[in-house]
């Protein structure tokens, strides 16, 4: 027969409760998969009497300053990895198809199965690793993620290196960053008195209120947003609460833009 | 509201304690007040538009998206003989939360994602009313899991909505009626309103379980 067990909080009930010795741990492994078919204070205001709320408030607060202290060290490093991992993923399932292609050329063989196989596999990765790049964006970067969006703000943040870095850049820098190439590409070029374009924009470029501007303004728009991709930037390093308006202000500027 | 006050449009919370967010303290009758004005919170803003929820002070909530705790610090003045239990995921407004909960023995803080509800199952005992302030495109699927896990029959719910969290492309009014289409399989709705011109796109949801 099945034996009903239930995780609580300051211990776990099954034919008798026991009691826990650890209560942090007992806390962090409170889960049930589905509702308490009883009241867990009524239990524990039984067991505790009327400490039970103080002695909860104590261990909620313990655990959850620890567990908050060690999200706050790792998080974004958490970004950059993922940010790292998917642009290698992207570049090998480019190999992959490229490598296909060469073989079709050639000769059907059944081994471009396997090749499809794998990049359908690889392509499901990505996928899955861009969703948790949402989930934690949400989470660190709410502001960055208001006006940038998810993908193009943990780009930035694998450019910079961190969050902190990110907010403390220029926003020039910002402006450009992930166009290095063609910067130094023109800068060698004007050095060697030829005329050449400096570009006006890197990661940022795939934002929709860049492209969905004609090409002459998106300077200006891309200007604009940098600035406030590192004011947003600045508020989740400082405060990490979302703040109503930004968002507003970016796209007024482009629907200002767009009409000009 | 139990311990609010309104002194010309602004409500305050009676409370015997410090400034949690910069908001002004002040003294009335020999009561100290904190100032809790609209635009910092939806439930002032709720307030101010003439909507009252019933509180008496003993109940027990869950709340879900506490960020800092400016609401909640608000909330805690007026249950001040219940509990609070505050969920928030992000680690940096989560820290000012602790500070707010070290202080107030109402308060419970879960550093837990409220769409998992099961994670923190074993710790949060059966309320009388969810609150939930998250901006989520699935806010009401997880309004309605924790409904399940920790909602008392009868129990209410109060939910603000920001249209833009829900869709970002189609029309405020559309949204509304469809998280309110979807909500009332679910609660009776009660009462809902807008929060302009204090929340830009956003309304309030107030409601029973069935
Ligand atoms: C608009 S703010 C809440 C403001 C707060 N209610 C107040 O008035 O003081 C929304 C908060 O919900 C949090 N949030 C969003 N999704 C969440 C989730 N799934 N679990 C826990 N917290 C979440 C965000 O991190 C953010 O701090």
């Amino acid at each position: 027969m099945l034996k009903l067990r239930y995780n609580l909080w300051f211990g776990e009930l099954g034919e008798v409760l026991e009691v826990s010795k650890d209560l942090r741990k007992s806390f962090e492994g409170a889960k049930n998969p589905t509702p308490l078919p009883f009241n867990v204070s009524e239990l524990g205001l039984k067991v505790f009497g009327k400490d039970y709320y103080g002695l909860l408030r104590k261990i909620a607060i313990e655990v959850s300053e620890e567990k908050v202290e060690k999200e706050l060290r790792s998080d974004d490093k958490y970004v950059v990895a993922l940010v790292k991992a998917l642009e290698e993923i992207e570049e090998a399932m480019n190999n992959l198809k490229e490598k296909k292609e060469e073989l079709e050329e050639v000769r059907e063989t059944e081994i471009l199965e396997n090749f499809s196989g794998s990049i359908s596999n690889l392509e499901r990765l990505k996928e899955r690793i861009e969703e948790e790049i949402e989930v934690v964006m949400q989470r660190i970067s709410p502001n960055l993620v208001e006006i940038a969006g998810a993908k193009i703000g943990a780009k930035l943040i694998e450019k910079f290196g961190s969050l902190e870095n990110l907010a403390k850049a220029p926003a020039s820098k910002i402006q450009i960053v992930g166009a290095e190439k063609s910067l130094y590409k023109a800068i060698a070029r004007i050095k060697r008195g030829k005329e050449a374009k400096i570009p006006k924009h890197g990661i940022i470029f795939t934002h929709p209120f860049i492209r969905g501007l004609p090409k002459n303004k998106r300077g200006k728009m891309a200007r604009f947003l940098a600035s406030k991709i590192s004011i947003a930037a600045k508020i989740d390093l400082f405060r990490g609460e979302l703040e109503e308006g930004l968002y507003d202000s970016v796209k007024k500027r482009f629907e200002e833009l767009r009409r000009l | 509201m139990r311990n609010v006050r309104f002194f010309g449009n602004v409500p305050a919370t009676k409370s015997r304690y410090g400034s949690h967010y910069g908001e002004k303290i002040f003294e009335y009758r020999g009561e100290r007040y904190r100032e809790w004005i609209p635009w910092r919170s939806k439930l002032s803003a709720m307030l101010v538009k003439g909507h009252e929820i019933d509180l008496k002070g003993n109940e027990k909530i869950l709340y879900l998206g506490a960020a800092s705790g400016t609401t909640i610090s608000h909330l805690a003045d007026i249950v001040d003989e219940g509990i609070l239990y505050a969920v928030e995921y992000s680690a940096k407004p989560f820290k000012k939360l602790l500070e707010l909960a070290k202080i107030r023995e109402n308060i419970i803080p879960i550093f837990h994602d409220a769409s998992k509800p099961w994670e923190y199952s074993g710790i949060v005992e059966k309320v009388d009313l969810i609150y939930q302030d998250i901006s989520q495109k699935n806010q009401v699927e997880i309004l309605k899991l924790n409904s399940h896990f920790f909602l008392k029959d009868r129990g209410r719910i109060l939910m603000m909505v920001k249209a833009k969290s829900i869709d970002s492309t189609a029309e405020d009014e559309e949204i509304f009626r469809r998280v309110l289409e979807e909500l009332s399989k679910s609660f009776d709705i009660l009462l809902t309103d807008s929060l302009e011109p204090f929340h830009k796109g956003h309304i309030f949801v107030y409601g029973r379980k069935v």
